[in-house]
């Protein structure tokens, strides 16, 4: 008998590793496809309105140019196939500016580009919407039922008795993805089947709604994405360039590719829309809260409605027997939002958890112990018992990590030569759940060798899928991570859950946990032996001396976690240094302690937390997508205007890891970390400042321009 | 991209011809800036002439001549081995610290010092064809006017553009009082005061600066100065690196006893040309090196500021940012680091 495996838990490097520094791991758009043309997308010029007329002429009779598409020659498809946002070629109507229009097909990236340019459009144009600050006065009830108001107990006679209370708007701007890797396609037809290369966070999602929107059956599209340059949650539904680059492929009958540009990335895969936060909160003076009312207003589509849930956080972080979670939404002429990492908790954590913060602060309280004094038994929303919860561990211990008692207790009164300092901190939450999976296992075995093939059709955004798999698979099987082949990303493969809701981990661990259960039960059931210890399936493969064996199976998340409330939590700790001279902000220490159950592997889970820490840093300092209402228009197309912050902007980044043993949320204890990461960051930074400053921030980005207005 | 053609040259001669007789020719150096803009549709040369193999990248002391002691930068010499160069980091800080502040690592090791003069601005409306900009196409308005412009001038602007200069190397080479060579297509050259390079935009905002049709930067010189001991460059940004300025200030002083002998601000980000702050200057000429004085005198010069809809608050921060740089000057102009 060998040594048992135990990988899990172990931070080792990315099975995946070399293959993308040495540039080998195929992204979409690096597939070796022969005879490929190339597509490029014209959008529209106007944010409303009609198009009267496009002239494709002298696009037409551009060098290299195959194919120019529009509204009058794209062939008919379903409009409600299941992609985000429009801009399928189908109408005339202009629903926002940067709506895609048509598509040139050349020979060439740049010819495509070119010709692209000589397209000419006449539109009728309407004034379009735009205008957040004038017409969030119009916003109504969303239609989306999980939008409906939830009231408990009677929050305006309570919040008008209170004796210390906060009644404020926080703001939030719009923000975008951005993924290094803009939404980018290979299209290939053979015969009636279609193979589309292209960053798909939900592998099956893709391939339906590709198939739906084209009127084919799913069984001909092929969606290949092993490997993605991040998404964020604006590859989770997929958008219209999907399907355009299968039209252009039809239509000038050969391989296209399609790759969107930076610019084009601002209207052409959602956003995070822009909220109006209006936060009731109070307590007695003792700090037991009695009041939370958390209202957002925000924007959509006029093709659509998504609303982000930014009262989520508000429902079960504290207990509060007056509460109230309400929206409102209006229509713009911009495209559809969507769901953006950490989608409502992140920037409805910042609404909450700054306005605990100004309550602590009336309250003279320290901000960890009021959060302390207000942790629910039960989940405030359903009374369903929680299946483990931290916060108050992830307080506590990174108050002691992070040196908390140095922080002063007056705003303002730490100065270290030409800068304040300041110490904030905030808790967040994210849902943990499992969805179906299905994984296969093959094992095949040359002499002493064995190999296993694990299969399905999971996704991997970057965050270490490949490695969590192997792993998981490499204990439950007996076979060193070497040894394990991992194949995901493709939907020829079984359905497996998409990595959205930080829902991948936990799902794919659990099926190809439970698969190596299975594979382990039919080998020992095929030996047809009693064993005294269960032996692993790679030594039942050398004692049986099987050449292959495999099974599949189809992993459902238990039933029991429904009956309880499952959360990953976390509590975010940020040090500031502000210049004060300039209004510079420097997060020169950051710390998130993180209570997710358990932890597959600390250095790819290290990863992802410090990656939604610097994307929640942006969001407290630098990040904002900004309308021109005039013309319904970006002004911030690039990362030279969109700022996502550089080396530079981030100090030294400290992460904790709780250790939690949660059998209910699932079987693995597993229960996501992706969207957790950012969820409290841009309070904990906003409360640093405040902390540092005495001035309170509560429109996002925390620029220069604000703090020196206000000293 | 649209077609054109490419051109390399290995004179000088040969390269103010080309542009001289075609008026749709660019030169194009690093590239940092004009591809990009040809990417987006903005520039439309039919022709690039690539510069790239004139012999222009030197950084050498003046050896003749009235700025003899000076230090004569090529015009080919790299943004970044300009800002690393010995002769440069000691005798003129102000200029590497500047260079040094702008775009990123990856841009400043392919940019070249003229082109860091002939970079255009970074106005969104400038870089978006489908919106309005005198600049890019004169007559079709100013879209910042009225728009988003909280990025936008404070000085010197017109109702025809508001648009700022995004340099950060010329706000030292403006305080610095440097010349730019230029050769035109005849062979004639001529010497341009750096304050009298770029232009405002008055009725012709198409027109950054005040090169005649091929005419060709050759070098830069500095004149000898006595600020190497007491200069700083501060930008405010909206993040650490890789942003323009909300504000810059270059701010270089001599000495003389515990009195200013001579004051030289310059600030960016604030005007279709690096801006020299004149007035606070001979405020400042004389008096003690006070905190006080450094205030009245930033006071003195933004108290001229024209502000738009979003860019009031340059005024305070250009006031601070004059103060504190003024400051740093005087404590010897090092970058501050943070304790670890």
């Amino acid at each position: 008998m060998s040594e048992p495996i135990k990988t899990v838990g172990q931070g080792i490097n990315r099975v995946d590793g070399f293959l993308k520094v040495t540039g080998a791991a195929r992204y979409a758009t690096d597939y070796p496809v022969k005879n490929l043309a190339h597509a490029v997308i014209f959008k529209s010029t106007v944010a409303a309105g009609e198009i009267l007329a496009i002239d494709t002429i002298e696009a037409e009779k551009a060098p290299g140019v195959l194919s120019v598409i529009t509204h009058q020659n794209a062939p008919k498809l379903n409009p409600n196939g299941g992609l985000r946002g429009g801009g399928l070629l189908q109408e005339t109507k202009i629903h926002f500016h940067g709506q895609h229009i048509g598509v040139v097909v050349a020979e060439t990236f740049e010819q495509a580009r070119y010709a692209s340019r000589l397209v000419k459009v006449e539109y009728s144009k309407q004034t379009p919407r735009t205008d957040f600050e004038k017409l969030e006065k119009e916003a109504s009830t969303p239609k989306d039922k999980d939008k409906a108001d939830i009231v408990r107990g009677d929050v305006d006679t309570a919040f008008s008795s209170a004796e210390f209370k906060l009644d404020v708007v926080y703001e939030t701007p719009i923000e975008h993805h951005h993924p290094m890797e803009p939404h980018s396609t290979i299209a290939v037809w053979e015969g009636e089947k279609l193979t589309l290369y292209n960053g798909s966070q939900i592998v099956n999602g893709a391939q339906s709604s590709a198939a739906n929107t084209l009127n084919i059956p799913a069984a001909n599209v092929r969606i290949v994405t092993p490997h993605i340059g991040g998404g964020f949650g604006s590859k989770g539904g997929q958008w219209a360039n999907l399907v355009l680059t299968a039209i252009a492929a039809k239509m000038v009958n050969r391989p296209v590719k399609l790759a969107l540009t930076r610019q084009q990335m601002v209207n052409s895969a959602g956003l995070r829309q822009r909220n109006l936060q209006r936060i009731r909160l109070a307590a007695t003076k003792e700090g037991k809260l009695t009041v939370l009312a958390h209202e957002t207003t925000t924007h959509c589509a006029m093709n659509g409605e998504f609303v982000e849930p930014c009262g989520d956080c508000s429902k079960v972080m504290y207990e509060v027997p007056n509460a109230k979670i309400a929206y409102k939404v209006v229509p713009m002429n911009l495209i559809l939002p969507t769901y953006t990492r950490g989608p409502g908790k992140a920037t409805g954590s910042f609404a909450l958890e700054s306005a605990m913060d100004e309550l602590a602060h009336q309250l003279k309280l320290d901000p960890i112990e009021f959060r302390i004094k207000n942790e629910p038994a039960r989940d405030p929303l359903n009374g369903k018992p929680f299946s483990s919860r931290t916060t108050v561990q992830c307080l506590q211990a990174g108050a002691k990590a992070f040196g908390w008692e140095k922080r002063k207790m007056e705003p303002g009164t730490n100065q270290h030569g030409d800068y304040m300092v300041g110490y904030g901190v905030a808790a967040g939450t994210y849902p943990a759940r499992q969805r179906d999976s299905s994984a296969m296992i093959r094992l095949n075995r040359t002499g002493k060798d064995i190999k296993a093939t694990i299969e399905l059709a999971a996704s991997d955004l970057g965050t270490g899928t490949h490695t969590i798999i192997a792993q998981t698979a490499a204990d439950g099987l007996g076979i060193p991570v070497s040894n394990i082949d991992v194949r995901i990303g493709d939907s020829a493969l079984p359905p497996a859950a998409g990595s959205v809701g930080s829902v991948g981990a936990a799902s794919f661990a659990n099926a190809v946990n439970d698969a190596c259960i299975k594979i382990t039960d039919e080998l020992i059931l095929k030996s047809g032996k009693q064993f005294p210890v269960r032996p692993m399936a790679s030594a039942l493969m050398a004692s049986e001396n099987l050449k292959e064996f495999q099974t599949r199976v189809d992993a459902k998340p238990s039933p029991e976690a429904d009956n309880y409330s499952c959360h990953s939590f976390n509590a975010n700790f940020a040090e500031v240094w502000v210049n004060a001279a300039t209004g510079m902000v420097k997060v020169h220490r950051f710390l998130a302690v993180t209570g997710a159950g358990k932890i597959l592997n600390p250095k790819t889970a290290r990863s992802q937390i410090i990656g939604g820490n610097i994307w929640g840093i942006g969001m407290a300092l630098t990040e904002e997508s900004v309308v021109d209402p005039r013309y319904g228009n970006f002004v911030t197309r690039s990362f030279a205007d969109y700022h996502i912050p550089a080396n530079l902007d981030i100090g030294t980044l400290d992460t904790i890891f709780i250790d939690e043993d949660d059998p209910i949320t699932n079987k693995l204890g597993v229960k996501g970390i992706g969207e957790v990461s950012i969820v409290g960051v841009a309070a904990a930074v906003a409360n640093a400042i405040y902390n540092a400053t005495g001035i309170r921030v509560r429109d996002l980005p925390i620029t220069p321009d604000k703090l020196i207005r206000k000293v | 991209m649209r077609p054109f053609k490419y051109s390399t040259i290995n004179d000088i001669k040969s390269a103010t011809n080309r542009l001289a007789t075609n008026d749709n020719a660019r030169y194009l150096a690093g590239g940092t800036n004009i591809l990009d803009l040809m990417k987006e549709d903005v520039e439309r040369p039919d022709e690039l002439v690539d510069i790239s193999r004139l012999k222009l990248a030197a950084v050498q002391p003046i050896t003749t001549g009235a700025n003899k002691g000076g230090i004569s930068i090529g015009a080919l010499g790299k943004n970044t081995e300009t800002a690393n160069h010995p002769l440069i980091r000691q005798a003129y800080p102000l200029l590497s610290q500047a260079i040094l502040a702008g775009a990123s690592a990856q841009i400043r090791n392919m940019a070249t010092n003229g082109g860091n003069l002939n970079q255009r601005t970074r106005c969104p409306y400038f870089y978006e064809v489908s919106m309005p900009c005198n600049k890019r196409e004169p007559g079709s308005g100013c879209g910042a006017l009225k728009g988003i412009n909280r990025m936008h001038a404070i000085f010197g602007w017109s109702e025809k553009c508001v648009a700022v200069h995004p340099s950060d190397m010329c706000i030292a080479l403006v305080a610095l009082d440097a010349i730019v060579n230029v050769q035109g297509p005849n062979g004639q050259q001529r010497s341009i005061p750096f304050e009298d390079y770029h232009r405002l935009p008055g009725d012709n905002p198409e027109k950054d600066n005040t090169l005649n049709p091929g005419e060709l930067i050759t070098s830069i010189h500095i004149p000898r100065n006595n600020f190497a001991d007491r200069s700083y460059y501060l930008k405010v940004r909206d993040r650490a690196s890789y942003a323009f300025a909300l504000v810059s200030v270059g701010a270089a002083l001599e000495m003389n006893g515990s009195n200013i002998l001579t004051a030289r601000i310059a600030l960016g980000g604030v005007a279709h040309k690096p801006w020299r702050a004149k007035e606070a200057e001979n405020f400042l000429a004389g008096k003690p090196a006070t905190v006080e004085n450094f205030r009245r005198a930033a006071e003195m010069e933004m108290k001229n500021a024209m502000t738009l809809e979003h860019n009031d608050f340059k005024v305070e921060l250009g006031t601070r940012a004059i103060v504190r740089a003024l400051s740093q000057a005087m404590k010897g102009g090092k970058h501050e680091e943070l304790p670890a």
